[in-house]
């Protein structure tokens, strides 16, 4: 069963711009991890934020596990569509420690429960004993998977990853590549993200979908 | 297929935050609607003759004051501003943050005070007198006056142009002025050349809001006999208990500072000086040895000693003299009713404040920069308006209220809730701000991580906002209580029978003659004003880093 259904959708910022998006259809089936590859400009992060609600196409349909989230008719907001994201810049809260950054987003399971999965998240990423430090205690590698962490807890549909390398060193890059995938096959994760490097789509992805610049 | 996708826009965009919001921005522009409204209705005969005996009068003494007052603190605070950063002299570091207590002193204590000193009993005269057997023409300290009130405003209001224009020399001209100076330029050239045009839009910007606090303010004027436009509501008010007639007077004040608003803007637009490197950082000050550091001193010194210290010492001596008599139970129901009155209203804007500023940022469109400009409108319009304003919307509703139940009293004028609600009107402006860059600092990548994650809006808030917004949030809550401190002009026009506050008190003291009892509440109000002088200090300093 496809978990993401994109139905030609278009993307515009204004009447008076082309569109940045046009007429874009794929699927994504249940744990498959796909790389949206292009040049800046093309549309890569749009649709991301599309998919999650941030941004709104102007034409066409978004079906998220069965449930179509965004047509001409109905628009779900971000927060009720179940979707987890990684952000380029990470997004982690400043004022929360890591444990309270990876439980944020499990407000509504009853306490122990909201324990046991953040210490299962945290054991995931191999990050159980910095718990109680702050964001800015860590480096970036560790920050990132604090980011993957927390996107993961809430067992979202599917997984969103903007730029998720570009922000490391290129010796960082390959053990985190290998670390990344090796965390999503085992939470058996759905996951679309977004990049400009080949080489992160051969590592780990499935299939790769090619977003070229919209020259019409 | 066109329709219902934008009701599906509209449904998206609307979100619980909006309804607030709108609320609040209505009811600031209330008092302001109804005094422009007052324009298209036809006078009453009192009119002309106002227009006649009363307008002209006050239209050219308060260009005069404006005029006057600009010119001098420009002069004033940006050369100031200049030696403080282009030079290193004895006691820089002291006096860089020194030269911005002056703004705790508001000009209407510091007008009372100084015509003190200079009157025939006062110190300086009787020093002359009995020290140097010397009696000097006592209209040469005349400082009731036009002149005087053009230096208590100088002296005190520079520290505007003062704090603007050394934050845009240190922090955007580096580059251009190490420039120059490898370019063989010698200071005074390069002063006039590159820092002084460069620093227009600030010194602009700041001399603005020197021309708002002159001509919002009736404490100085009114002490000094000078006839401007506020004097001039007042009087009306007051005098001829014409309502009318002050309303429409108001509204030509606001007419004449909307135009000047729209010049100011006009002037901007059309001269846009933008840094065009990104990089800039402070540049290195020139030493200045012997002489002419000795002089840079003594300029800062005795400015600061007539702005502040000199003042303030007074205050104290007279407070000393009077401290039995005024530092009694009943100043302490002072202390509490101004108290009560400034955090109650200071609550309310940070609430409207968080209300407002946020719905702008979760949806930013032509309606939610609308909606901020007209909460913050009443920050460019003196408290005489607004009061005046304040007072036409509240009877009107008495009116209403009365009819209605059948009774014939007022109710809500004559309840503090008009004084809170024009204080509120006031100052919304000071407390937005704070949190508009409080919100422009942490951007939106933390709210959308938190939807993201299955929090709705108002539990974002309260988890994700609030806490990072919490110094903008105290620094804005600190600047507008000490604001709603010092403000008299609406204080006086709304306050309720009987109820004093510190700035009320003070200004009653001081016009009846009894300047040495006023100096208690005055040292309360500039101790508290000092610490948003301190706070301001403290927000440049960051901005530099």
């Amino acid at each position: 069963m496809s978990v993401v259904e994109v139905n030609s959708i278009t993307f515009q910022y204004d009447r008076k711009h082309k569109p940045v998006i046009n007429d874009l259809s794929f699927s994504i089936d249940q744990g498959e991890i796909v790389g949206i590859l292009g040049a800046s400009g093309s549309g890569k992060s749009t649709l991301l934020r599309i998919l999650a609600g941030l941004e709104h196409p102007t034409e066409g349909k978004v079906v998220l596990s069965g449930k179509t989230v965004v047509d001409d008719q109905v628009c779900v907001s971000p927060e009720q569509r179940g979707v987890g994201m990684v952000f380029q810049d990470y997004a982690l809260f400043p004022h929360l420690t890591v444990a309270q950054n990876v439980s944020f987003g499990l407000y509504r399971l009853p306490r122990k429960e909201r324990a046991k999965r953040t210490e299962e998240m945290l054991e995931l990423v191999h990050l159980s004993e910095f718990a109680n430090r702050y964001p800015h205690e860590l480096s970036g590698g560790q920050q990132q998977r604090v980011a993957i962490a927390r996107a993961l807890a809430p067992c979202p549909a599917v997984l969103l990853m903007d730029e998720p390398f570009s922000n490391l060193d290129a010796d960082l890059k390959c053990s985190i590549r290998c670390e990344i995938q090796e965390i999503l096959r085992k939470a058996k994760m759905t996951c679309l993200f977004v990049t400009h490097d080949h080489q992160d789509v051969e590592a780990i992805c499935d299939r790769s979908i090619q977003m070229c610049e919209n020259l019409t | 297929m066109f329709n219902s996708r934008y009701f599906r826009d509209i449904r998206r965009q609307y979100h619980s935050w909006w309804i607030p919001s709108v609320v609040a921005a209505f009811l600031v522009l209330l008092p302001i609607i109804a005094i422009l409204i007052s324009l298209f209705q036809p006078a009453n005969e009192n009119w002309a003759h106002i227009r006649e005996y009363v307008l002209v009068d006050a239209v050219i003494q308060s260009s005069q004051l404006v005029v006057l007052t600009i010119i001098f603190t420009a002069c004033l605070g940006v050369s100031l501003a200049w030696l403080v950063t282009a030079y290193d002299f004895p006691m820089k570091r002291f006096f860089s943050w020194a030269l911005l207590l002056p703004l705790a002193i508001p000009p209407y204590i510091a007008a009372y005070t100084y015509s003190n000193m200079f009157s025939y009993t006062g110190i300086v005269q009787k020093t002359l007198r009995n020290y140097f057997g010397y009696s000097p023409d006592p209209s040469w300290f005349g400082v009731m006056s036009m002149r005087g009130a053009v230096m208590i405003f100088t002296l005190f209001l520079f520290p505007y142009v003062y704090l603007l224009t050394r934050a845009y020399f240190s922090k955007e001209s580096g580059s251009y002025i190490e420039n120059a100076r490898l370019l063989g330029r010698g200071s005074w050239s390069i002063f006039f050349k590159v820092a002084l045009p460069l620093c227009r839009p600030a010194l602009v910007g700041s001399l603005m809001l020197v021309m708002f606090e002159v001509l919002s303010d009736y404490g100085v004027v009114s002490y000094f006999g000078v006839q401007t436009i506020s004097t001039a509501i007042f009087k009306t008010w007051f005098g001829m208990y014409d309502v009318d007639s002050a309303v429409r007077l108001a509204s030509w004040l606001m007419i004449g500072i909307l135009g000047l608003f729209a010049l100011e803007h006009f002037l901007r637009s059309n001269r846009k000086y933008s840094a065009s490197t990104s990089k800039s950082r402070p540049f290195q000050p020139q030493r200045l040895h012997g002489g002419k550091g000795a002089i840079a001193w003594l300029v800062c010194a005795l400015v600061f000693a007539l702005s502040f210290l000199i003042p303030f010492i007074q205050l104290i001596v007279w407070a000393t003299w009077s401290f039995e008599s005024v530092w009694t139970s009943a100043f302490y129901e002072l202390l509490a009713n101004t108290f009560k009155v400034a955090v109650i209203s200071t609550v309310i804007i940070m609430v409207v404040s968080i209300l407002v500023a946020n719905s702008c940022r979760l949806q930013s469109n032509v309606f939610s920069k609308l909606l901020a400009k007209s909460v913050t409108a009443g920050y460019s319009i003196p408290g005489a308006v607004i009061a005046v304003g304040v007072l036409h919307v509240f009877i009107g509703l008495d009116h209403q209220l009365s009819a209605w139940r059948g009774e014939d009293t007022l109710w809500l004028s004559l309840s503090i809730a008009m004084l809170i609600f024009g204080y509120v009107v006031r100052f919304m402006a000071t407390g937005y701000n704070a949190v508009e860059s409080g919100y422009e600092k942490m951007g939106t990548s933390y709210l959308q991580a938190s939807r993201l994650l299955g929090l709705g809006i108002t539990r974002t808030f309260w988890k994700v906002d609030l806490p990072l917004l919490r110094r903008a949030l105290l620094s804005g809550a600190i600047l507008t209580f000490v604001e709603i401190l010092k403000e008299l002009p609406l204080a006086l026009l709304l306050r309720p029978f009987n109820f004093e506050t510190l700035a009320t008190k003070t200004y009653q003291y001081a016009n009846d003659e009894r300047i040495f009892e006023a100096s208690i509440p005055s040292l309360c109000i500039i101790a508290v004003s000092m610490l948003s002088v301190l706070l301001f200090h403290r927000i440049g300093e960051e901005k530099q880093r």
